[in-house]
């Protein structure tokens, strides 16, 4: 610890190119930082998606309906545990860039086991009551001003028995969904009284969302309700949330690839451009590191302190530069959503400094390591 | 002596130390080499992307949508459909039937051969006249679809990629068999296409509107008319576009995405390449001071000196952008790469090395800058004096 002063004068014997390492240093982990966030976000999406919720849709096809008289055929499947139709459709609120999208719904009762929003009892409670009725993601109460109680006119193109295309919907509540992918601009409605005001498409669903009794069992679930349909005019195709997660994000090993090579060009770069300046400052200091040695510090404390001097910068550095990642993920958060940096990364990131400030440190501190007084001297 | 022959004749000096440098120089272009070969890198893949999707795009090729709509959004009626087929401009096929193909999309599952995991592509329904609207689809196998019947034919792209599109193979498709019956190629076209029969696929999917209709018109030239002779039409309400602006529509979001984290990656590293350009030429300058200070003492100016360094600091920065290109065409050019689930061969074209050169200019001048101030103002006497 008693020479901690000495390294610290070592690293600003040259303030200038000190600053300048540092900074590059730091831009070339905040670059690491940004990727591994938009892996891990990627990732966290995939794991954090609820693998105990079932979606049964038509199978080969996402827009093929299906029967609304499937849900009790599909309730008798052992394991399973609430099934609740789900239909969608899209409406405009005054005027065609504000678009929403409707999720209808059955307010059943355990419903919302079978998804992945929370809401309080008594919004649920006043949807059963008021056919009407509809649940608004929070964001929407706070862009459009709406509020417990407001009529919502809305415009769509699904044509109501009486011939209109207007709708209205009665605010009876808020809710936040923890689906990180999940769309801002959605409210929940009654499918049975849309069912009922739709002129076409009546007795149809888009999909059935399905909780399973036991998340273990979901994978058995989803496959013995593909096997019940197996063969009939509508057959199905049931997979979890985590699954379509998984495939909606199926590019991920293209990006790992990317995000390898490119950290890679990175290090090297940085790499070679740190040893050359610790050489540099080796050879400049010879005279300096002659004293020490004369003043009775060994060949393996001279070497210790030139490779702690790059370590000092580098982990200082290197943490600068993923904090300073950490600022560009809201921005970054419009392409991926849920952009984190776990501590792996971090420890990964730190460690990776180390690593770099070792070897482009290795070579120089040896030839300071090595050097001998009278020679060391001699070249003044 | 002039400005322009003390500048050449300092930069010639600075060159001539360059073997005790060696290892600042090589910084600097390995610095850039890895800054300009990324940025090259990540942009032949929105080059790449748009050389598929424009490639085959023909002048002489209209689409027709619902006006005001975006092509999935669009409905076009069986009536207006057949409207079309009296505009004028339309080019006639060989059996003297006017070119217009009515198609609609639907999206099926495949099954990768490689992994097992699903993607879901186009089907496409069309009419047997697909191949005069499209001259470059080339039958590799196989024969048409026949109107009526429950028959598909696949890209070869698609046959590769996916499982169940051998000739013969029967793949269920809501409800009915429908057997592959050839496979095509489609110009340069890498993406996954399979067409069927536009009224086999409304009446299965139970749709009675096409999505879209494309039109060939006998030259380029007759766009305008055609376009006027659409909105002229009031049994139309359609909007003709030529076939470059739909697959521009389509393509802005990509681009977009492919872009930003292309620039945004790309300026990042040239910011660090930089900061490794300043600190090896500071530490250049340093090592030459009093060089530099007897050149000044025997009547050098400041600005050939500043010249001189800036111009070498450029000097060392070219090297690095050409081999940055050079890595970046050897190891990714015609690569196939799929980032955001949409797959196309990257393409290192010239304009992307020059833009790769403009970059390591940039990096070059902006890095000598400060270092170059610094060797102009360097001391005379002071400098002389630590002989």
């Amino acid at each position: 610890m008693k020479f901690l002063p000495l390294i610290w004068s070592g690293i600003w014997r040259k303030p200038g190119r000190t600053v300048l390492i540092f900074l590059q240093v730091c831009v070339a982990f905040a670059l690491f930082g940004v990727l591994q966030g938009l892996k891990t976000g990627v990732e966290h999406l995939i794991s954090e998606a609820r693998a105990d919720v079932l979606i049964v849709h038509g199978s080969l096809s996402l827009i093929d309906p299906l029967p609304l008289s499937l849900l009790e055929r599909i309730k008798s499947v052992p394991g399973v545990k609430v099934v609740i139709p789900v239909e969608l459709f899209g409406a405009i609120y005054q005027n065609p860039s504000q678009k929403l999208g409707l999720v209808a719904i059955s307010p059943d009762e355990g419903w919302l086991s079978a998804f992945t929003f929370s809401i309080a009892p008594e919004y649920v409670a006043a949807l059963r009551r008021i056919r009407t009725g509809t649940i608004i993601k929070e964001g929407l109460a706070k862009k459009y001003g709406w509020k417990v109680g407001d009529r919502i006119p809305l415009k769509s193109t699904v044509v109501q028995v009486d011939g209109s295309t207007d709708w209205a919907f009665d605010v009876v509540g808020t809710y936040t969904d923890a689906d990180l992918g999940g769309a801002n601009d959605t409210i929940l409605i009654n499918y049975s009284y849309f069912d009922e005001a739709r002129v076409s498409g009546k007795g149809t669903v888009k999909h059935f969302n399905v909780a399973a009794s036991d998340p273990k069992l979901a994978v058995t679930v989803a496959d013995a309700i593909d096997r019940r349909f197996a063969n009939s005019s509508s057959e199905t195709r049931t997979e979890s949330l985590r699954e379509l997660a998984q495939s909606q994000l199926q590019s991920i090993g293209d990006l790992n690839f990317l995000i390898r090579a490119i950290v890679s060009a990175v290090l090297v770069a940085l790499l070679f451009a740190t040893a050359t300046m610790t050489m540099q400052s080796i050879r400049e200091r010879t005279p300096e590191l002659a004293v020490l040695k004369t003043l009775g510090f060994t060949d393996g404390s001279v070497f210790v302190f030139v490779l702690a001097e790059a370590m000092v910068i580098f982990i200082a550095a290197g943490a600068c530069g993923l904090a300073s990642a950490l600022l560009v993920f809201p921005f970054a958060s419009r392409f991926v959503p849920g952009l984190s940096m776990p501590a792996v990364v971090v420890g990964v990131g730190l460690v990776c400094a180390a690593l770099v400030a070792l070897i482009s440190a290795a070579v120089p501190a040896l030839v300071a390591a090595r050097l001998k007084i009278a020679t060391a001297l001699a070249v003044r | 002596m002039s400005v322009a022959r003390q500048s050449l004749a300092m930069l010639l000096v600075n060159l001539s130390g360059v073997r005790e440098r060696m290892a600042s120089v090589l910084t600097i272009i390995i610095g850039v080499t890895c800054a300009v070969g990324v940025l090259v890198s990540m942009l032949a893949m929105g080059t790449g992307a748009r050389r598929q999707e424009m490639g085959n795009v023909r002048a002489d090729r209209v689409v027709l949508i619902t006006s005001g709509a975006r092509v999935w959004q669009s409905d076009i009626s069986r009536e207006e459909a057949a409207a079309v087929l009296e505009l004028p401009g339309i080019l006639k096929g060989s059996g003297g039937e006017p070119i217009v193909v009515p198609e609609t999309e639907v999206p099926v599952e495949g099954r990768r051969r490689v992994l097992g995991n699903r993607i879901f592509f186009p089907l496409i329904g069309t009419t047997p006249t697909v191949t005069q609207y499209r001259p470059e689809m080339r039958f590799t196998g196989g024969r048409m679809f026949q109107t009526g019947l429950h028959e598909l034919i696949a890209g070869n792209s698609c046959a590769r990629q996916f499982t169940g599109f051998d000739i013969g193979d029967r793949r269920p498709i809501h409800g009915t068999d429908w057997t592959v019956v050839g496979h095509f190629d489609l110009g340069q076209d890498q993406q996954c296409f399979v067409f069927a029969d536009v009224d086999s696929i409304m009446s299965t999917f139970s749709r009675n509107t096409y999505s879209s209709v494309s039109v060939r018109l006998q030259s380029p030239s007759d766009f305008d008319a055609f376009r006027d002779a659409v909105k002229g039409n009031p049994a139309l309400h359609l909007e003709a576009k030529r076939e470059r602006e739909i697959m521009e529509d389509g393509f802005k979001e990509l681009n977009a995405i492919l872009n930003f984290v292309s620039y945004f990656v790309g300026t990042i590293m040239a910011i660090g390449a930089t900061l490794g350009a300043v600190n090896s030429l500071y530490a250049i300058v340093d090592s030459r001071r009093r060089e530099l200070a007897t050149l000044r003492a025997i009547g050098f100016g400041p600005g050939p000196i500043v010249v001189s360094v800036l111009a070498e600091s450029v000097l060392w920065a070219l090297p690095g952008a050409l081999l940055g290109c050079a890595l970046s065409w050897a190891l990714f050019n015609g690569l196939s790469a799929s980032p955001f689930g949409y797959s196309f061969q990257l393409a290192v074209t010239p304009s992307l090395a020059v833009l790769g050169i403009l970059w390591a200019l940039g990096m070059g001048l902006l890095g000598g800058l400060l270092p170059a101030l610094r060797a102009a103002r360097v001391p005379v006497t002071t400098a002389l004096r630590a002989i």
